[in-house]
Formats: C-alpha cells, structure tokens, sequence
C-alpha cells in the first residue's frame, strides 16, 4: 500500500530522488581540487567563518584571519599526527614482549610440524588428504588472553600482531567473529581465509586450492597463521568445524591458530565441540591489562605535553567518568581525546600559535616564539592574562611561552613523581591526573600553604590540613604522600630511584632528590654494617634504624609534599593556557555521547526555545494553538497514563486548535473537557478534515521519533506512550 | 555527590514510569472509541495531509539556515574521520542535502533514503565504487598506477571485493573521498542488524564519509562498540529543525484511516457488495444474531443452517460452506471454539461498525 500512496499526485514537493532508494548527488568537482592542494588539507571553497571573534570589518584582518586559519588547520593536523603516533608507539611497546614470545612459539610449533615430514607434490593436491595417526593432526594454539571482556581495545593489538608476524615471515589471515557466524556457515571463514592468504585473486571456498597453492615452492618455507580475534563471539559450530577441517589437512598446510580469548583459558571448552578441542594443542599467552595500557596511554598523550594540546580539568573529569562508568575502553577515550582536539582547533582563534609554543625544536632553531609575534593583542585579552598585567606586556607575551613551557614540564614531572609513589597502592594515573589538574585545589594548597610556611618542618601536622583538603575530593594526592611515609626502606630506595629518573633535566627538584638519595646510602650502607655483630646490638640498632629510616621516610614525603605545592600548578593556572587548552566540556560531551531520548523530548517539550517565535513563547508550555503541531501534541500527551486513547486525545488537540488565539482565556491545561470546548467560536477557516490530517500526521511525527507505539490489534483505540520522563 | 546525582535519575525515571502506570489504571480510564470521531473519508484525509498549512514557516527557515555556520565545522570533522550523526526532532533532509551540495562540492556524495522500505545496500556500494573509480581515473598515473589495471566491471564484485576497493589506499596529498548522505539511518529500509554491520563497514573504508540524519529515540541500540567506536566513529550533532517529515511519514499509515473502524467497514461493505444477494442475506443473518445476542461468542454453524434455511437462503449444507469460505477468505467472518466444544462463527467487528455495515448493504 505504500507505494500507490507514494504514487498520489497530490503530494507536492516530492521528486523523482526521493522516492529512489539512493542517487549521486553529485561527483567532487576536479576543479577545485587543485587549488586544494595547494592550501595543505583545508577546503577553501566554503566562505571559512570559523573565527567569530575576530572577524571585523578591515579586510586585512580578513586575510590574517585566513592565514591563522590554515595554521590552525595545519596545527591541527601536526597535533593529532603526534598524538597518534605516540598512541601507536606507547601501545606497541606494551606489546613487544608478548609479540616477540609469540613469534617466537611460531617459529618452534612450525619448527616441529615441519620436522615431522612433508607430503610430496602429488599427495598433497590429491582430493583428500592422506590420513595418517590421530597425534599428527594436532594443531599448534596460542590462546592469547586480552584481560578484557571489551574486544574493541584489541582489534588493533591483533591487527598489530599480524603486521607483527608478517614482516617475520608468516603468512596471516585475520579473522573475525563476523568470519564465524552461523549464518554463513564455514564457508564464510574459509572465502575470508583464502582471501587473506591468496590475495584476493580466487573466491572460492575450496581448501585444496589453498593447499596446492602452499605446495608452490616459495610459499612453503613459510607458516600459516591464522588469528581468531574474538573467540568468544564466534559461533561455536562453525569455529569448530573450521578446526576439524585445519586439522584434516594440517600436515599438507602446517596451519597454526592464534585465538583470542576475553578472560578465561576455558573459553575453547565452552564455545567449541569436544572433537575440536582434542585437536588442538594450546599454549597460553598474556596481554598487559588494560589499566596498564591507560596509564601509559594518558601519560604519554595527556601528563607530558607531547603535541601541545592539553585538557582542562573539567574535561578530564569528564573523560575519567567516561571511561570509570560508562564505557571502560581505551578506544572510546582515545576518541575523546581527538573529538576534544579537533573541537579545540576549531573554536580557539589563538590556536594557531600553538605551534612554537610547546614546540621545543622551533624554539632552539633560534625562531621566535610566533605567540610573541603574531598576535600580541588578542593573546593578551585572554582571561588567564588579566592577572598578570602588572607587568609590560611584551614581556609578559615573550616570557609566556617559554614560562608555560617550564610550569608544564614540572607539573609532569610531579604527577609522574607522584603516580610511582602510589603504584604501589594500585593509584591509577587517570584518577591522580584528574586531581593534579583541579585548579581549586591548587589554589586552596597554595593559601594553605602560605600560611603554615614555618610548619614545613612538621609535614605531619601540614598533611592532616592537606589531607582534609584532599579528602574532600577524593584526595588520592594526600593519600599518596601520607604513604610515602610508610614505606619500607628498600621501597622507598626504589621509588629515590625512579624519582631520579624522573626528575632528570628539572633542575629545580632534580638536585633535592639526589641529596635524598645520599642520606639514603648513607643509611643504607649503616644497614649492611651490622651483620656481623651481637644479637642484642643489633636489635638496639634495629630500633636506632627504625628511627632514622622513619625520619628518611618523613624527609622524602616532605619533598613530595612540597613539589606538590610548589611546582604541580595545573594547566589552567598558568597565563596564556586558553591557546593550548580545551576546557569547554559541553560541546565535548554533545559531540560524543549524543542522548536522543532526552534530547527529542525537550525538543518537543520546549519547541519555542529554538524556533523563537513571538506567539508560542509567552504561553509558557500551556497548549494553544498556535504551537507547533507535534509539540502540541506531545504535550497534550503528557496528562495520559501509559496508555492514550485516541479519541480524548484528538478532542483535546481539537478543542485547541478551535481555540480562539486572541482572547486570552488560559484555562488551565488541566481541564480539557471537550464538549464546552467545542462551542467556542470556530474560526472558520478550520475545516474538520485538515484538524483530522494535522492530528494524523502529528501522530505519524512522533512514531518516526519512536516516542509512540501504534495502535495494536487487542487495543486498537489506544497507542501507547514510550518514555516517560527524560 | 555525582552517585547520588544518577541514583536521584533513576529513581526519577522509574517514578515516572510507574505514575504513568497508575495513572492509567486508577484514572478514568476512557474508553472513547476513534469510531466516535466523526471521521472524513480517506482520500479526503489524504489530500488533506497533503495541503496542511505550515506553521511557523518563517521561524523554522531561520533555524535551518542558523545552522549554516556550522557547515564548515562540519566539514572539518567529517575529513578528519568522524562521521556525522545528526539528531533532533524535524525532517533534515533538506538541511543534509543542502549541506552537502554546498559545502562537501568537491567531493562525490551519495544520497541514501533510509526512509524507504527497501535498499539494496550492494547496489549503492556498487555506486559508491564507480563514482570513486571516475575519480580516481582522473589522478595523475603516478599516484594511482598500479590500480588502473586489474578492472573488472564493479557489477560482477562481490561486496568483499567493493569493500576493499573503497578501502584503498589514498593517494599521499590528494584525498579522493565519498560521502555516503543517509537519510534516516534507522529507517526501516535500514534497521535490520546486518544492514547496520554492512553499513558500518562501508563506513570504515578509508575513501568513505557517512553523514545520516537520525530520528528514532532508540537508534543507538542498533550499534555495538565497535561499530560507534571505530566504524562509524560518530560526532553527533543536535540539530532540530521542526520540519515536517513529508516524506519520512508518507509509508506510515495514517491513524485515522487505516486499522481503524471507518476502514474495515468500508472495506466489509465493498466485498460484500460484489457477492450474490444471497450471500449478503447469509452475512445478513448472521450479523443479526450478534447484535441480537452481544454476550454469546458466536453463531454455531448448525443454527446459522437452519435459520438460513427457514428463509430460503441456501438450500444444503454445501451452498452455506461456500459462501461461509468466501467469507474467511476475506476475513468477514471467522470461526472460534464456543464454551461448550461446538466451533462458531462471528463477524471480527465492533457493534457499532455492523450497525453501520447493515445500513450499508
């Protein structure tokens, strides 16, 4: 019945393209894409508006304005190139070592096939291959355990993986779970196989192919991989026919599996066949947790400032909850990260001086910062700005860039300081750099700090007000300090060690630490002293030690302390931060997470809020008729229970359609009785058939938007509602 | 603080949902049926949908075009990998289009009408390909060598071979892209899970761009981590524009003309009409009987026989049996089994759709 209604010549506005299931709008015009090219990656044809704020009348500033657009273009593309590649780097590196193990086992399982003999040429292409003892058809497994039930963080590991073992000299074929649905039988894994491995020349599903082609002479110096990204959701039939199938012709084509398996090493007992189990000989290899892989990943991309683009604090709240309660996958943050980049670039003017602000091999070449040349004005109006303009603005402008550039190195460098003196208490970065960037905080320390200076000698007492303070928010940083404090000695010369690292090429802590350091050798080699004497003096020494490491103890969570204090200044405390910092959380959160269901509710429920029109906007949500169709209807809808009878529910959008507009007669919405309604005064250019059609195709509106349930066979006078509340 | 924040959510919505609930029970329940509204004529109704006078005609205008200003946003997004996903009540095909015939020129763009009952997604990919084939022919031979030769028509692929040609490798500084414009990605031609998966992988191809417009509240169950995370890799946009869905809403039926009343009763009285005037005076009887006897379940077939037979309508059980089968067969009558064992026969109409039938026959 549809098509003869989309037939009808009475619907206007409706041509041929409409009613085509799809059709090329248009082709990219060739013109243009030269003059492209020539503007790095921006596209030059849309009239660029993007600077607001700048754009004035001077036709000059109209062409800065397009020249600071392509840098930002450009800067943009700079960031996110580093940010990706430094992403790609920290999780690679993560991955060797189980990489090369696994390459390793590759190689020896390969090894040990081979070593059992090869078929000649015209066994191997007969039809079926020769069937020889049951142990010969074992087929070597890797079960790679991902610590995650979230396979979406590990697709790129096993892509990785299989780059990994193709350049060593295997032949891989990546298979996913789609591969092994049930649906497409074994058929589908076997196309996608020979795909793979044939190159795509032959579509067949027929192994022998595959086989005669493993015969050839190049192709047989080397093993075949086969990767099963996500073992748990294949289907458990086809997954282990594939295996019976492999392990039939295992010695003509010496097939090695690598499955992927969520949590559990019992995963092939439960999704496949006892038959295919026996088949298989696994070995068990691990993925680093993805806690771990976050943690790099954020100090890496986030704590050192890699590409100059930063979050504010906001922000990172944001992320961090994102991922704590929401989605919990390395994938959803790394795509916050760039939605808050690309965001960043496209509402910061200033952007464009990004580069050379954080850019450290622009600097030493001897050019001048561009944030000092560029745009000394605009730069200087920035909030962050107005409270150091004490002093001469030029000076101010130069000394910016480099100021930020020192303030951020030693931020980091704390917050890492501070993340490896609570690994030991499972203090995850995410949490700890969310706390190190809340300026509140660091402005309440500060004061406090101020205050209690002659305390410093006494952290205990300055740590119980810090504590609190810290407390309040969750204060993982006190937390942490207050731990550093009872640490054993052999701990604690660790963590001198790792802070030694740390802290290499920052001057300002590097030098405390290392005189920290010495103090500890120095005990250290007490320690060794004794071994030889009495019992009893060393037990009394014991005491002496338990003193004086107790004293380091306190020394070392003083020094923390104080870094803290001093040089931990969070990103959006330091002047000029506006250029290289994206604080505005919102646009970021609607930009990810869109929320229909509420989102299309309000837009029903406060239609006048966007359309802005004079008539509807007094009426403050009571129903008159001049409101949008739909809008109308749906607040009408509001007063029904779940279930709304049609026929109340059109006398109600009737009787205020026939309202008169002009008499302002606000009944409240609360009594819709119909019958007095309806002998108001008519305007008379209603016609009941055209109330009887907006009310049908309101109806219709709010189906397409899901928000309704038609009418059903049992209850055919009702439709139902479906959210209730936003 | 924040804990307490989503509990309060929560317990906000289950309170609403069960206030509905008992609104519904406790409250007069009105049992007022469409049958009640003085109904037009279908086709009256329908060309009435068709002329309904725009409200807020100049307003809605200046929302579409507020949103101009975003085109180049937009753009910038959609080259740097995102997909765009545009959300918010209102039809924005014209917004869409209009978008991508200004803004996206100097790419191919495809239009897709998710609101249509049936796409053939192969057939679109198949386009997709050949308009990038077009295009890739014109780049200079060296960044596309090695392409040009093993070319079999795109017709004869399979969608594996279309996936992996649109998913290329980009020539270094020249980027040669597709945008897919999907109208009502959650449309029904659309909505099913593998359409969604097929979708989703065409997404990802790195020549590809999808721009689709969204209107269902509950369109994101359609997709898994994977296929928002990494295929589709959505920005969302809330654009509202309170135009009508002209034609997203013309393959919905209208609620006032099908299913309803008016509707079976017209089309009972048409069938009816082309049968013998025995037939009718059968249809006749048995329609008497039910609004006789509104609490029984039905008229046996031995009854119907008899009464039949006392007024000369058929003259053997075989006559009453045909007319009775041309009856199911078109639905007027259908058979239930009565309280006591004995199947019966009842006309599936409400008593006032039959009182008004029989005025009609």
């Amino acid at each position: 019945m549809a098509p003869s209604a989309a037939d009808d010549l009475s619907l206007p506005h409706i041509s041929d393209n409409d009613l085509k299931p799809f059709f090329v709008l248009h082709k990219g015009s060739t013109r243009q894409q030269h003059i492209k090219k020539s503007v790095g990656s921006t596209s030059r044809n849309v009239k660029v508006n993007l600077s607001s704020s700048l754009a004035a009348s001077h036709e000059a500033e109209v062409v800065g304005d397009q020249l600071h657009e392509n840098l930002r273009m450009k800067n943009f593309h700079n960031a996110w190139v580093k940010i990706e590649s430094t992403i790609k780097d920290v999780l690679h590196n993560i991955n060797a070592d189980v990489f090369n193990e696994i390459d390793g086992w590759v190689h020896k399982s390969f090894g040990a096939i081979c070593s059992s003999g090869k078929p000649d040429t015209n066994k191997a292409t007969c039809s079926y291959p020769i069937v020889t003892d049951v142990t010969a058809k074992q087929i070597f497994t890797a079960l790679v355990v991902m610590n995650n039930m979230e396979f979406v963080d590990d697709l790129q590991t096993f892509a990785d993986l299989g780059i990994h073992l193709q350049s060593h000299g295997c032949h891989v074929a990546n298979l996913s779970s789609v591969d092994f649905s049930a649906k497409n039988g074994i058929g589908g894994c076997l196309k996608s196989l020979s795909r793979q491995i044939l190159k795509g020349s032959i579509d067949a599903a027929d192994i022998s192919i595959l086989a005669s082609w493993y015969m050839e002479q190049e192709n047989s110096k080397q093993p075949v991989v086969v990767i099963v990204e996500d073992m748990d959701r294949c289907s458990g039939p086809v997954l282990s026919d594939f295996i019976l199938m492999l392990s039939e012709w295992v010695i003509k084509i010496p097939v090695l599996l690598i499955l992927g398996v969520a949590t559990t090493l019992d995963a092939p007992k439960s999704v496949l066949s006892s038959k295919a189990v026996q088949h298989l000989s696994p070995f068990k290899f691990f993925l680093g947790s993805p806690a771990d892989r976050l943690d790099a990943v954020i100090e890496a991309v986030l704590v050192k400032p890699c590409s100059g683009f930063l979050v504010g604090h906001k922000v990172a709240a944001f992320i961090r909850n994102c991922f704590l309660r929401q989605d919990g996958t390395l994938t959803s943050l790394v795509r916050a990260v760039k939605m808050a980049i690309v965001q960043h670039f496209l509402m910061e003017p200033l952007s464009f001086t990004v580069k050379g602000l954080l850019d450290e091999e622009v600097t030493q070449s001897g050019e001048p910062t561009s944030l000092a040349e560029a745009c000394p004005k605009q730069a200087l109006d920035l909030p962050s700005c107005m409270r150091i303009l004490s002093e001469p603005k030029t000076e101010a402008l130069l000394g910016g860039a480099s100021k930020m550039k020192e303030f951020l190195n030693l931020w980091s460098c704390v917050v890492l300081c501070l993340y490896d003196a609570g690994k030991n208490q499972k203090a995850t970065l995410l949490d700890l750099y969310y706390e190190a960037l809340d300026p509140k905080l660091y402005n309440l320390r500060h004061s406090e700090y101020l205050e209690s200076q002659p305390d410093s000698q006494r952290p205990s007492s300055n740590h119980g007000l810090h504590g609190q303070s810290f407390r309040n928010k969750g204060g993982l940083i006190g937390h942490t300090i207050r731990q550093v404090r009872d640490l054993p000695p052999a701990a604690l010369f660790q963590l001198l060690e790792k802070w030694i690292k740390q802290t290499d090429g920052v001057n300002e802590i590097h030098e405390k630490v290392k005189e920290l350091q010495l103090q500890e050798k120095f005990e250290d080699d007490n320690l060794k002293e004794p071994a030889n004497r009495s019992r009893r003096q060393t037990i009394r020494n014991n005491g002496n030690l338990d003193k004086r490491t107790k004293e380091l103890n306190q020394k070392a969570a003083a020094l923390i302390s104080s870094m803290a204090r001093e040089h931990m200044q969070p990103i959006e405390c330091i002047p000029f931060h506006e250029i290289v910092c994206f604080k505005n959380v919102d646009k970021l959160q609607a930009a990810l997470l869109g929320d229909p269901r509420r989102r299309f509710q309000l837009d029903l429920l406060e239609c006048h809020s966007f359309l802005k029109c004079s008539c509807c906007s007094k009426s403050c949500n009571v129903p008159i008729s001049s409101m949008h169709d739909t809008t109308l209807m749906y607040t009408l809808a509001q007063e029904h229970g779940d279930l709304i009878n049609l026929h109340d529910w059109y006398q109600s959008f009737r009787s205020i359609i026939f309202q008169r507009p002009v008499k302002e007669r606000h009944r409240s919405k609360s009594s819709p009785s119909p019958k007095k309604r309806k002998t108001t005064t008519e305007p008379q250019n209603i016609t009941e058939a055209s109330v009887q059609a907006r009310f049908c195709r309101a109806v219709t509106e709010l189906q397409i938007t899901g928000l309704l349930r038609m009418p059903s066979k049992r209850r055919p006078d009702y439709v139902q509602r479906v959210a209730f509340g936003l | 603080m924040e804990d307490n924040d989503i509990d309060e959510e929560e317990f906000e919505f289950s309170r609403n949902y069960f206030l509905a609930k008992e609104s519904g029970k406790s409250g007069k329940k009105s049992a007022r049926k469409i049958s009640e509204i003085d109904l037009v004529d279908e086709q009256d109704l329908r060309a009435e949908v068709s002329n309904i006078e725009p409200k807020h005609e100049k307003e809605i205008a200046s929302l579409i075009n507020s949103y101009k200003s975003l085109y180049n946003e937009w753009v910038f997004e959609l080259r740097y990998g995102f997909g765009l996903l545009m959300y918010g009540f209102g039809s924005k095909k014209t917004l869409l289009e209009d978008f991508a015939s200004t803004a996206l020129t100097e790419y191919n763009v495809i239009v897709v009408n998710g609101y249509l009952q049936s796409i053939n997604l192969k057939q679109v990919a198949m386009a997709m390909a050949e308009v990038l084939w077009d295009e890739l022919k014109m780049q200079p031979r060296s960044t596309s060598g090695g392409l040009l030769k093993d070319q079999q028509p795109f017709n004869s692929r399979s969608m594996d071979d279309l996936i992996a040609f649109l998913d290329g490798p980009h020539a270094a500084e020249n980027e040669c892209l597709v945008c897919l414009v999907i109208h009502n990605i959650d449309g029904p031609g659309l909505r099913d899970s593998d359409t969604q998966h097929l979708l989703a992988r065409i997404a990802a191809c790195s020549h590809v761009r999808v721009v689709a417009s969204m209107d269902h509240v509950n369109a994101p169950l359609l997709w898994d981590k994977k296929m928002v995370h990494v295929q589709f890799n959505w920005c969302w946009h809330h654009v509202p524009t309170f135009a009508p869905y002209k034609i997203e809403g013309v393959f919905h039926p209208l609620i006032l003309a099908h299913g309803g009343t008016s509707q079976s009763v017209k089309t009972a009285s048409i069938v009816l009409q082309s049968l013998t005037p025995n037939a009718q005076s059968v249809f006749k009887v048995l329609a008497q009987h039910q609004l006789a006897h509104p609490d029984e379940e039905g008229m046996g077939i031995d009854a119907l026989f008899t009464s039949c037979r006392e007024r000369f309508l058929v003259s053997s059980l075989v006559t009453l049996n045909s007319h009775l089968t041309e009856f199911k067969d078109h639905e007027l009558v259908k058979i239930r089994r009565h309280s006591d064992g004995q199947d019966c026969l009842y006309i599936p109409l409400s008593k006032d759709a039959l009182e008004k039938l029989q005025l009609d026959l």
